[in-house]
């Protein structure tokens, strides 16, 4: 039941849930495109390139101005303002994710998701209600049995991987999420159900609590490496910088070590970018700073209490 | 094969050179460790330098003006530097140094 | 081949079995047996595989290829039926297995708390991955889970179950949670985290029963409390597992009974890890594991070896808290506690001192500095300077670091990081991309980094940026690539040594390469010289070309002649010397150096010896322009005829360069003396620079005025010259004596401190003195004019060709 968990996480050999990544920042006034990796969608790239969006604008402009993250399940007839381009490329989905430094945001991370060809995934958003995680909304692609999610609507603080990122305030990677999520059932995908999940806190200003899961079942990893860096003062230390707290990859095998610390520094790298400038990196270009050997590199700072808590990072 | 006697080996300082003037260039003759013996041109492909002036180490000379070193050996160039200088055969027979007549007879007009 | 058989696969027995196979892989033929059907895995890891925050896999440290690869026979999830001393044979459920040597690393057996219930299906102990199958067995929503014990492993059972979607409550006997570690104050506080993740406490909790029928159902506390349970964890806590070694009738005391060397009471059995008590200590951490592995595998191969007890630290494996304890933290008589607390942060930081030294530390909230405390446990420093500010740990002394990496990593593309070959930073990063991961490798590639060496510290900076942890900023750099010490090293061990000779260094010093390489044979010769100056003698062929031909070669191969030009006064008979060298010798130019002296560029290097002795006939002597020594004096005029000076600066200087020409230093050095304030001598950008004053002398060092410019520091005022040059003298000496090769005085200043060298060369008058005498020493070597050695008519054919063949090609 166990060993197999880590296939889950990170099967190299398959194709991943994420298609696309894109930072847009405020610059003006309105959200421009600052990195964005396309993947094989190089005509999708071509109409991103030079859209740019005011507060309440499309995707990015809505996140910006609600200041809360946002899942959006279908592209059609809604705000969306790519939908032509999207659809040609495959595209079914997308999540908003804002960065906010207390009240000011940074930077906004777009994630768009491809279903078919056997993936399943989910992506889901959770409000903390006075303690009680509560399913604001959730996208679960293929995966068609709403009974289940019926059932799935809220979890205690600690409880669930919602919950248990709740209550700790950082990032979680769960290599196995329980029986709690055996339920949901995909029809191509066999019956393992979703297995494995990526667990973020995304703050934003005004008190609200949120949570974001990303979920995958067996056999259709959300990407192949994975890295939670720590970068809270209480750990770290007064000299800046961010330790690695937990971490595998589909060619490496576990990045933690009990006994060693690997430590970055702020501009060091990617995750030190993040960490220094407080934005999202992402690149698609394949060069020698992304570790592991893989093209694509996606990177999301956390920020709390005015500085950078944590850093994520995912590998494709 | 025919060789030309040049000098002792006490004209050249262990783990030292000294220059050879021929038809075909300034060659330096090394006396490396073991009192082994290396002809090459004295002139590096880079900027000209003279090899003879270069620290000694191992079988290999390192160029006083941008330190490429080269094997004295095979003449090539070590490293990532790319060049090659001409090697002369040389040899030591009781106590004399004799150097690569052969070589010199087949003098080109350059 | 002997045979010997280990019971019991845990972490200290994984490690026995590493270490013994790298230092001899043929000497034992290994059966491990193990209870549990599964090899070694880092068992303290089982609380995130309980939550599924770590998979199996990913905890497991031996795997079927390892065991394989070594020749392990593996006997996994057979049980020991007995030991037989007298027959030397391991009785296991599926048949015996003889030994010579036999290791007993049985590790712990949990408390089971003697109440009614406690053998119901559903309550379980915390050990092993089996017992993580059965608590995840029982997980689902709705359902009941009561830990009973709220220490380390309690805790971390129960948020692993709560994540795992159970309710939880812990019940703790103790008033406050880990009481062994926290105050109740801090105790409150991780009550209070457990809480925020919906995990019931109940402190002050005594467990009468475990109530069900068929299975457990509910747990009953002395105070009538029950609470609903459908799984129920005992953590209360571990004894040694010492059944078979009490069976086979050994010496057992809580633990077995071990020596120093892990021999058990019968000479062919040893005993590791949990299951041991040794010097009456028995231990529950992975730290002593490891360090009794290392001892025991020493003794297993007849090599003497010693354990001596050990330091332990934990962390709690729980997200979100941090938590840290190292040492001992009991009360007891004459140890002292030094506590800091910050309620509105959740910050609880305890030390417990006895006399001088740290012995316990526990940090709650804030474990940033838990390694620091760590290590002063461990080495058992002396802490009594630090009494006051300890507990701030040992950020205390600076500010807030200023980003190291911000400036370069906001230098645009073009900006030249490497100015000898220019080299800018978006070529560094395109090399980088391109493949180049190491130093050497973008060294290589770009050039940059492999002149004078100044950038090598941006390079390093534009690598970790682009590469990110990838790449490991060097800390100790050794000298170069024929050893892996440190220059620091290699000068302390030529003095401890008694090395005299570079072949001596690169023999005892185990250098890779038969002489060295043209890095480090310089630097050894200087090492070498500046160590033994009586009894070393100088090794030409280990010194770069211009000092080898005591003149600067050019880029043409020709070379340039600078005769001394004593604080820069000279006298018409030398000026028409040095005017008649340049026509006889057809000298392409004549130049006036910034030294205050005059260049001949473009000597042909046969000339050189016969131009040497026209201008030594005139009374000149090599100026030294190319060495790695004392260049130049400069001054101004001075109270000879300037109406400002307040001294005679000129002579001074004079004085300063006779004392300290010829002298070979790590790096060149240049001084200057103004006559006045006004420092027309640009005195206080030297090496050495000396302002006159009315009532003596400022003597300032470590400035620079090359690829960096600094201002010098104030070293001492001196009120006669005699001092000036005492204080000079020895400022030198220390300076040869620790610098590193190719550090010029203001970097070995900045790395040594300036009130250090105050303290060696000004305030410590013997030290002074001492200094001043060695330098004399040396300088009764080398205090004198190179040209007159090799100018002499029998050296001079040594500096032509060997042979000239293009007469013979002409006949």
């Amino acid at each position: 039941m166990m060993d197999a968990a880590l296939d889950a996480v990170i099967d190299g050999a398959k194709l991943t849930f994420v298609e696309v990544s894109e930072v847009w920042v405020p610059k003006e006034g309105r959200l421009v495109l600052a990195e964005g990796d396309y993947g094989r969608h190089t005509d999708f790239a071509k109409a991103s390139g030079t859209e740019s969006f005011a507060p309440g604008e499309g995707l990015p402009g809505k996140v910006w101005a609600e200041a809360r993250p946002v899942v959006l399940k279908s592209f059609e007839g809604s705000y969306f303002k790519r939908t032509e381009a999207a659809k040609a490329a495959g595209l079914t989905s997308a999540v908003a994710i804002p960065v906010f430094a207390g009240a000011e945001l940074k930077a906004v991370l777009t994630i768009l998701c491809a279903d078919g060809d056997g993936r399943v995934g989910a992506v889901e958003l959770w409000k903390d209600s006075d303690g009680l995680l509560m399913l604001d909304d959730g996208y679960y692609g293929a995966a068609k049995h709403f009974e289940w999610v019926s059932q799935h609507t809220h979890f205690p603080r600690g409880q669930g991987l919602p919950g248990g990122v709740a209550a700790s305030k950082t990032p979680i990677l769960m290599r196995d999420l329980g029986a709690g999520y055996r339920f949901i059932r995909a029809d191509s995908a066999g019956k393992a159900g979703l297995t494995t999940g990526l667990g973020m806190p995304v703050p934003v200003p005004g008190g609200t609590s949120y949570v974001l899961t990303l979920l995958s079942a067996r056999g259709t990893p959300l990407a192949h490496r994975f890295e939670i860096w720590d970068a809270r003062a209480e750990k770290v230390g007064r000299d800046g910088g961010a330790v690695l707290v937990d971490g595998i990859c589909a060619r490496e095998g576990a990045l933690w070590n009990d006994q060693t610390e690997r430590r970055v520094l702020p501009w060091q790298g990617y995750v030190g970018r993040a960490l220094a400038t407080g934005v999202p990196q992402v690149d698609g270009s394949g060069a020698a700073g992304i570790a592991g050997g893989y093209t694509s590199i996606v990177v999301l700072p956390i920020h709390s209490d005015g500085a950078v808590s944590h850093v994520v990072a995912w590998y494709i | 094969m025919s060789w030309i006697d040049i000098g002792t080996l006490d004209d050249i300082p262990p783990l030292g050179a000294r220059v050879l003037k021929t038809p075909l260039g300034c060659v330096a003759v090394f006396r490396a460790e073991g009192d082994r013996l290396f002809a090459i041109s004295d002139r590096c492909p880079h900027k000209g330098g003279p090899l003879s002036e270069g620290i000694v180490h191992g079988d290999k000379v390192t160029c006083p003006l941008h330190n490429w070193v080269f094997s004295l050996e095979t003449g090539e160039a070590q490293g990532a530097d790319v060049g090659r200088v001409e090697t002369f055969a040389v040899k030591a027979e009781g106590g004399r140094i004799l150097f690569d007549g052969a070589r010199l007879a087949q003098r080109d007009a350059a | 081949m002997q045979k010997l058989v280990v019971i019991g696969a845990g972490m200290a027995s994984g490690r026995l079995l590493e270490q013994l196979f790298a230092a001899n892989p043929d000497a034992y033929d290994v059966t491990l047996f193990n209870a549990e059907p599964r090899g070694n895995y880092n068992r303290l890891m089982l609380s995130p595989v309980l939550s599924g925050e770590k998979s199996f896999a990913e905890i497991i440290t031996h795997d079927e290829d390892w065991y394989a690869a070594h020749k392990v026979n593996c006997r996994f999830g057979e049980a020991i039926v007995k030991i037989d001393r007298d027959r030397k044979v391991v009785v296991g459920a599926k048949g015996e297995v003889p030994y010579d040597k036999l290791v007993i690393a049985t590790g712990s057996a949990p408390f089971i708390i003697p109440v009614p219930g406690r053998d119901l299906p559903g309550v379980v102990t915390f050990r092993d991955l089996d017992d993580v199958e059965k608590m995840r067995g029982a997980c689902g929503q709705g359902k009941s889970a009561v830990v009973i014990g709220g220490g380390l492993l309690g805790l971390e059972a129960a948020a692993g179950l709560r994540l795992q979607g159970m309710d939880v409550t812990v019940i703790h006997l103790a008033g406050h949670l880990m009481e062994r570690q926290l105050d109740p104050a801090a105790g409150y506080l991780l009550g209070r985290a457990m809480e925020a993740r919906g995990i019931r406490v109940h402190t002050q909790g005594s467990t009468k029963a475990i109530l069900g029928h068929a299975r457990c159902e509910a747990v009953l506390l002395a105070d009538e409390t029950t609470y609903p349970a459908d799984l129920v964890v005992l953590a209360v806590g571990i004894r040694p597992e010492v059944r078979l070694a009490n069976d086979c009738g050994l010496e057992v005391a809580r633990g077995i009974v071990v020596d120093d060397a892990m021999h058990t009471s019968d000479p062919d059995v040893f005993a590791l890890g949990e299951c041991v008590e040794h010097r009456k200590t028995c231990y529950g951490l992975v730290a002593p594991l490891y360090d009794m592995a290392k001892v025991l595998a020493k003794t297993l191969l007849g090599e003497a070896g010693a354990y001596e007890g050990s330091e332990v630290s934990t962390k709690l494996k729980v997200t979100g808290v941090d938590l840290f304890s190292a040492g001992d933290f009991a009360d007891k008589e004459g140890r002292e506690d030094i506590v800091f607390r910050d309620p509105g942060r959740g910050v609880y930081k305890r030390l417990v001192l006895e006399g001088d030294r740290l012995i316990g530390a526990v940090l709650y909230g804030d474990t940033a500095d838990g390694a620091w405390f760590f290590s002063l446990i461990k080495d058992a420093t002396d802490v009594s300077e630090m009494r006051e500010t300890l507990i701030f740990g040992p950020a205390y002394q600076g500010g807030a670091k200023a980003d190291p990496m911000a400036a370069v990593a906001a230098l645009p593309p073009e900006a030249e990081i490497c100015g000898c070959n220019g080299v800018c930073k978006g070529r560094i990063v395109e090399a980088i991309e391109g493949g180049a991961t190491t130093l050497d490798q973008v060294r290589a590639e770009t050039k940059a980094s492999s002149s004078c060496g100044t950038c090598t510290g941006l390079v390093e900076q534009v690598m970790a940026l682009t590469l990110g942890d990838g790449f490991k900023m060097p800390t100790a750099q050794p000298m170069c690539k024929c050893t892996d010490l440190t220059h620091e090293d290699v000068r302390r061990l030529i003095k401890s040594q008694g090395l005299k000779s570079i072949p001596a260094v690169t023999q005892e010093l185990a250098w890779k390469t038969p002489n060295g390489c043209h890095s480090c044979r310089p630097a050894l010769n200087f090492y070498l010289l500046a160590e033994w100056p009586l009894d070393y003698r100088d090794d030409r062929q280990s010194r770069f070309v211009n000092e080898r031909n005591h003149a600067n070669i050019q880029k043409d191969g020709t070379y340039s002649v600078v005769p001394r030009m004593w604080g820069g006064v000279t006298t018409p008979a030398e000026l028409r010397a040095i005017a008649d060298a340049a026509e006889k010798y057809d000298v392409p130019m004549v130049k006036v150096t910034g030294g205050q002296r005059i260049d001949l560029l473009g000597v042909k290097k046969e000339d050189l010896p016969a131009m040497w002795a026209d201008l030594n006939a005139a009374g000149l002597v090599s100026g030294h322009a190319y060495s790695k020594g004392l260049r130049t004096v400069k001054t101004c005029v001075g109270s000879q005829f300037c109406r400002f000076g307040t001294q005679d600066s000129t002579g001074l200087g004079i004085k300063l360069e006779q004392l300290l020409w010829g002298s070979w230093t790590p790096h060149k050095v240049k001084l200057g003396v103004s006559g006045c304030p006004r420092n027309c001598a640009e005195a206080t950008c030297k090496d050495v620079g000396v302002i006159c004053v009315d009532s003596g002398y400022q003597i300032s060092v470590a400035g620079a005025a090359g690829m960096e410019v600094k201002e010098t520091e104030a070293l001492a005022a001196a009120p006669t010259e005699e001092e000036v040059l005492e204080i000079t003298a020895a400022f030198v000496q220390l300076y040869r004596e620790t610098a590193k090769y190719l550090d010029r005085p203001y970097k070995w200043v900045a790395k040594v401190g300036l009130d250090w060298v105050k303290a060696q060369v000004v305030d410590d008058l013997e030290s002074r003195k001492a200094l001043a005498a060695r330098f004399e020493i040396s300088q009764s070597v080398y205090r004198k004019d190179p040209w007159a050695e090799h100018a002499a008519a029998d050296e001079r054919p040594r500096w032509a060709p060997l042979a000239d063949l293009t007469l013979e090609a002409a006949e």
